[in-house]
């Protein structure tokens, strides 16, 4: 980062002070090889100077005629938050100066100064300010990685996958007719075993790439009530198949939420899915809605094979999976922690209880929306 | 048979495009194909296509996006339907923030998910072709 390698040459202080021996004092104390130093003899000044010379730090007199000292700070914070700022204060100031550090100020000194006290403040001052730097380009770093590494497992993982996949359909459907119906299967077994991993795939992806805060931008009053009508249908072909009845209950009059209809339908699907995949086959499964206060909640119970209790603190987490699955069941281990996800971002909680050999249920609140 | 519709394929992934080539083949399309937008444009410039297929992601990024907006940009260009395919539409809503997650480029355009179902990449194809088709006797 170019702001910080600027660290290792020198450093650039700015001074605001009105009283010229203050401002002599600074400069003749801390010009040299380390730092550049340039002054101010008012908060304007000092301002319109901080914007062209981008100082590392700056050194501000709290009590100043005209713009007053903290004035000059609160726009020194919004013009750029990693400028580290030390005032400079009279005895009579130093309440001032504990109340400026609250809002973000880093030390103070207190007129007069000796030679040794202002070097030590302002190299501990710089010292700050890399720190500062080096965790913020780190973050950006990071997040840089995140949003890379999707582009990156979508080219280097998917992309073969795809090649391989449409070139088997090509192949399969130029064969059809010379194959026997067992080469045939065994085409189509390939072909689906290629459309898991690529499911798969689409899954990491989203628990790893995609920040889920977006949502939040097409927040919009919703009733739960068909959302998670449309959920119980999506999971109907599956629970049939297991032979497992599921019994819903709703209260009337249900009070709107805030949200978003893609992801909660996902979030629904996700448990209701879950509690279908982890009951006997023949079970049955209990899903209510209800209003508790200012909350609305939806709980979903099975009799299934239940969570042991050394899994239950870590189900939310990315890539978990209980040691539980019943024989036949795959699990990706992504589908509770993007549910979890998805609820926090709508300020909602999600919680479990569950025995093992009883069942689980959980249970996800979503606050009300008033009237 | 569609024996005189000629289809162009951008997308820089060779060994893919050999799949839907042989498929749109064997449907009776005539297929061209270029490895980058470059060579895609020099394509379209050379001769008139009924239908392009579009792939998002080449080269270093969303070089297929470029591809799509300066076409329709280009008041003859534009007149082709597009066929977006891509590998990547957990991304698309990165790619386009605030967008469905289907965003449109062109007027007439339709997206598929790479590896895309040979039946409904026949489909696709004949529906914009024909939704082209239309829109020419519109005029």
């Amino acid at each position: 980062m170019e702001n910080i390698s600027r660290q290792d040459c020198s450093a650039k202080v700015l001074v605001i002070d009105d009283e010229e021996i203050v401002r002599e004092s600074c400069v003749r104390i801390l010009q040299g090889k380390e730092y550049i130093v340039k002054t101010a003899d008012n908060g304007e000044m000092g301002l319109n100077t901080l914007k062209e010379f981008l100082p590392d730090l700056v050194l501000v007199d709290l009590k100043m005629p005209g713009m007053s000292g903290f004035e000059v700070l609160d726009e020194i914070y919004a013009f750029d938050a990693t400028i580290v700022t030390i005032v400079i204060t009279g005895f009579a100031t130093v309440d001032s100066a504990v109340e400026a550090m609250k809002k973000g100020t880093f030390d103070f000194i207190p007129k007069p100064f000796k030679p040794e006290e202002l070097r030590l403040i302002v190299h501990r001052g710089l010292e700050r300010r890399c720190l500062v730097l080096e965790t913020i380009a780190l973050r950006n770093e990071k997040e840089m990685l995140r949003e890379h590494f999707a582009a990156l497992v979508s080219h280097e993982l998917k992309s073969p996958l795809g090649a391989v996949q449409q070139n088997l359909y090509a192949l399969a459907d130029d064969l059809e007719e010379l194959l026997s119906e067992e080469q045939l299967e065994k085409i189509k077994r390939l072909q689906n075993r290629i459309q898991d991993l690529v499911k798969l795939i689409n899954t990491w992806l989203r628990v790893i790439s995609v920040d889920i805060n977006k949502i939040k931008e097409q927040f919009e009053p919703l009733s739960l009530v068909p959302i998670i009508q449309q959920a119980l249908e999506t999971v109907e072909g599956q629970a049939v198949r297991k032979d497992i009845s599921i019994k819903a209950k709703f209260d009337d009059d249900l009070s709107l939420i805030s949200g978003e209809r893609g992801t909660l339908t996902e979030a629904f699907v996700n448990l209701l899915t879950n509690s279908v995949k982890y009951s006997q086959i023949g079970g049955e499964i209990q899903v209510s809605v209800c209003q508790e206060e200012d909350k609305i909640a939806f709980s979903v119970l099975d009799h299934g094979v239940g969570i042991a209790e050394e899994d239950i603190n870590f189900i939310f987490a990315d890539f978990y999976r209980g040691k539980n699955l019943p024989e036949g069941e795959r699990s990706s281990g992504v589908g509770l922690s993007i549910t979890k996800k998805i609820v926090e971002a709508h300020n909602g909680t999600i919680a479990v209880t569950s025995k093992v050999g009883k069942g689980s249920t959980f249970t996800l609140r979503l606050p009300a929306l008033d009237g | 048979m569609a024996k005189d519709v000629q289809l162009l394929i951008i997308d820089d992934d060779p060994d893919y495009v050999e799949g839907i080539k042989s498929t749109l083949e064997k449907a009776g399309y005539a297929v061209d194909t270029a490895y980058n937008p470059k060579a895609g444009f020099k394509a379209l410039e050379s001769k008139k296509y009924d239908l392009l297929l579009l792939d998002i992601m080449m080269g270093r990024g969303a070089e297929g996006v470029m591809v799509a907006r300066k076409i329709n940009k280009d008041p003859k260009l534009r007149e082709i339907p597009v066929l977006i395919i891509t590998g990547i539409r957990e991304q698309m809503a990165f790619l386009f923030p605030g967008q469905p997650v289907h965003p449109r480029f062109l007027p007439t355009d339709e997206l598929l998910e790479k590896p895309v179902d040979p039946n409904l990449l026949l489909e696709k194809v004949s529906h914009l072709l024909s939704l082209a088709e239309e829109k020419k006797l519109d005029k």
